[in-house]
């Protein structure tokens, strides 16, 4: 049963310092993720949910607690152990979609590559077919739509076949339809066996995954 | 995708910025090109004119030494005179191998043409034994040797009889044609020294004394001896080595103020560089955040700055190169203008090893202005650079 455990947070502590005050974005959240399972974090703006992502992709480390990737505790790593892990075990999709403007559809996606050193070619045209962009190779972000910009985000992510994804709001910046699109890829990518964790405040979307964490000032809600 | 390919994308994103940095980097690699190849230039330009006057030491009227061999190495009327007699004291001098004497004059005509004629004797053809003449040298009474390019300007062949210019009535009769030399002695008319004398009216006199030595390692020795002389007091002896270190010493000291404000340039601009690359640090500081998350470590966020730092100082460097190549001609049309002993070859003597260590310079330059803002791109926190707005 173990093994089949992806992620496990085992009190999970992110505190800030601003000036003098000190902020406890993340207050001793514990949990563990099965592969291949579908989880929502949720909560209301400030409850946490970008830090807990955060810690989750390798990008920041916790004050305290442990949190373990596939086995490994990502605890006293140096920054390059860090940046191993987000380039072998995730890949992170924004609410901003982080394109670079000066990069085709094709090289954003292929970018990961660019530091993991990895050839990725026919993988990438197989990740722009399954997202339907496949005519749009050679445009500009500029020229693409909302949704369309988040399904090359997606790709981008998936590139380095990455254990988990984790993706932060979204469809925060899409209407309803291309909300549906990102959806339905999600699905699939779940269907395919992977790991799928989304912070968003969409109900639609968190409803349709498997499991909710529910964040309320750093804490996880029972 | 290559790390080349983003760097250079994003050095062309904000063109109008890219392009005022990228100038100011090209201002100062120009200054810096031409200042070597001038420098390059004038000192092999100077070196061949002294090598092609074919003395080890010049003796002149008294006076400024350096106006006397820039007159007798450019072709001009002498304010003085030397006595014939101290030809006699030069040549018995202990050292001294040959003492070819000359008489110069130049003659001006209303358009502003210049001919300068020169007498001589058969000792010039100990001292210039570079010369190659079609003929033979002047030694009757109206031969007249002509300098390659005096031949050309007056259209006269071998043999033949013409006017000499500036001297009315008076007639020569080429005898022999002198070989380009690539130096000032291709404009001059070269003439028995008694004639010469006697069309100017200074008969038994000269303005320089040509002497090589028997052994250019006593140089000091001869020149302690000929100043020692019965007429050194009335001679300037100047001996060319020294002649060439002199100039060089000055233009050298010309050379490292000019180097110092290029120096300065460069400087400047590689602080402009820094600065604009800081900037667009600071613009992309999200994508940054971005490239972090997708796995791109310290090393490579830093690597990506600071080759865009350097493909702008390169890319500047190569059209500051280019530029002063283009300007090199007006550079030296100008300069020439305003330096009294600028030898007669190209001022400007662009090399390719000029080049390379200019191209080098601003790849360096590139290097350096690049490390500080490659160091704050690569120690950005992925979390803080992702939160920018």
């Amino acid at each position: 049963m173990a093994d089949s455990i992806l992620v496990s947070a085992q009190g999970l502590t992110k505190v800030y310092n601003r000036g003098t005050e000190e902020v406890r974005a993340l207050d001793g959240v514990t949990f563990d993720l099965q592969r291949g399972e579908f989880t929502a974090v949720v909560g209301v703006s400030g409850a946490g949910k970008t830090t807990l992502l955060h810690l989750l992709g390798c990008m920041d480390t916790p004050t305290s607690g442990e949190l373990l990737i596939d086995g490994q505790s990502t605890r006293g790593l140096s920054d390059s152990a860090l940046t191993r892990m987000r380039r072998e075990q995730v890949g992170f999709v924004f609410q901003h979609f982080g394109l670079l403007p000066t990069l085709t559809v094709m090289e954003n996606l292929t970018l990961p590559t660019l530091f993991s050193k990895k050839e990725a070619k026919a993988y990438a045209n197989e990740l722009l077919e399954r997202v339907g962009l496949t005519h749009r190779r050679n445009h500009l972000p500029n020229q693409l739509s909302g949704g369309e910009m988040q399904r090359v985000a997606i790709a981008r992510a998936l590139i380095n076949r990455p254990q988990v994804l984790l993706a932060d709001e979204p469809t925060g910046n899409l209407d309803s339809a291309n909300g549906e699109a990102i959806l339905q890829l999600f699905h699939q990518l779940h269907r395919d066996g992977l790991t799928i964790i989304v912070v968003t405040h969409n109900p639609i979307l968190a409803n349709a995954t498997q499991r909710q964490l529910v964040l309320h000032d750093g804490r996880l809600v029972p | 995708m290559s790390f080349i390919k983003l760097s250079l994308q994003n050095m062309l994103r904000r063109k109008l910025r890219t392009s005022v940095t990228l100038t100011g980097v090209a201002v100062a690699v120009a200054a810096l090109f031409s200042l070597l190849a001038f420098q390059r230039g004038y000192q092999t330009g100077m070196r061949d004119e002294l090598d092609r006057l074919g003395a080890h030491v010049l003796v002149v009227p008294k006076g400024c030494p350096y106006d006397a061999a820039s007159t007798a190495l450019h072709g001009a009327s002498w304010p003085c005179y030397l006595k014939y007699a101290y030809l006699e004291q030069v040549r018995k001098t202990r050292g001294v191998s040959v003492a070819a004497p000359v008489f110069m004059n130049a003659l001006y005509e209303a358009n502003g043409n210049q001919t300068v004629y020169l007498g001589i004797n058969d000792d010039i053809r100990m001292v210039k034994r570079a010369w190659s003449i079609e003929g033979s040298l002047p030694v009757k009474t109206g031969d007249i040797l002509l300098g390659a390019a005096a031949a050309k300007s007056l259209h006269v062949q071998r043999g033949q009889e013409f006017d000499l210019p500036g001297l009315e009535g008076a007639k020569g009769r080429v005898c022999g044609l002198l070989a380009t030399t690539q130096g000032a002695d291709d404009n001059f008319l070269y003439m028995p020294l008694a004639d010469a004398q006697r069309l100017f009216n200074r008969q038994g006199q000269l303005t320089h004394i040509l002497v090589r030595l028997q052994d250019p390692n006593s140089l000091e020795d001869v020149v302690g001896a000929l100043r020692a002389c019965e007429a050194g007091m009335d001679m300037n002896i100047v001996p060319l080595t020294h002649l060439f270190r002199t100039i060089q010493s000055m233009v050298n000291s010309t050379r490292l103020l000019l180097g110092c404000i290029a120096l300065v340039a460069l400087l400047v601009a590689g602080a402009g560089v820094s600065n604009t690359v800081l900037m667009a640090v600071t613009e992309r500081t999200r994508e940054i955040g971005v490239m972090r998350s997708v796995g791109a470590s310290m090393g490579d966020i830093f690597r990506l700055i600071w080759m865009e730092t350097v493909q702008i100082c390169l890319l500047g460097g190569v059209v500051g190169v280019a530029v002063a190549l283009v300007g090199a001609q007006s550079l030296e049309g100008w300069l020439r203008n305003r330096l009294p002993f600028a030898p007669t070859g190209t001022l400007i003597h662009p090399e390719v090893s000029i080049m390379v260590a200019c191209l080098a310079g601003a790849a360096l330059l590139g290097s350096l202005a690049g490390l500080l803002p490659a160091w704050r791109a690569s120690r950005l926190s992925p979390v803080e650079a992702i939160r920018a707005t």
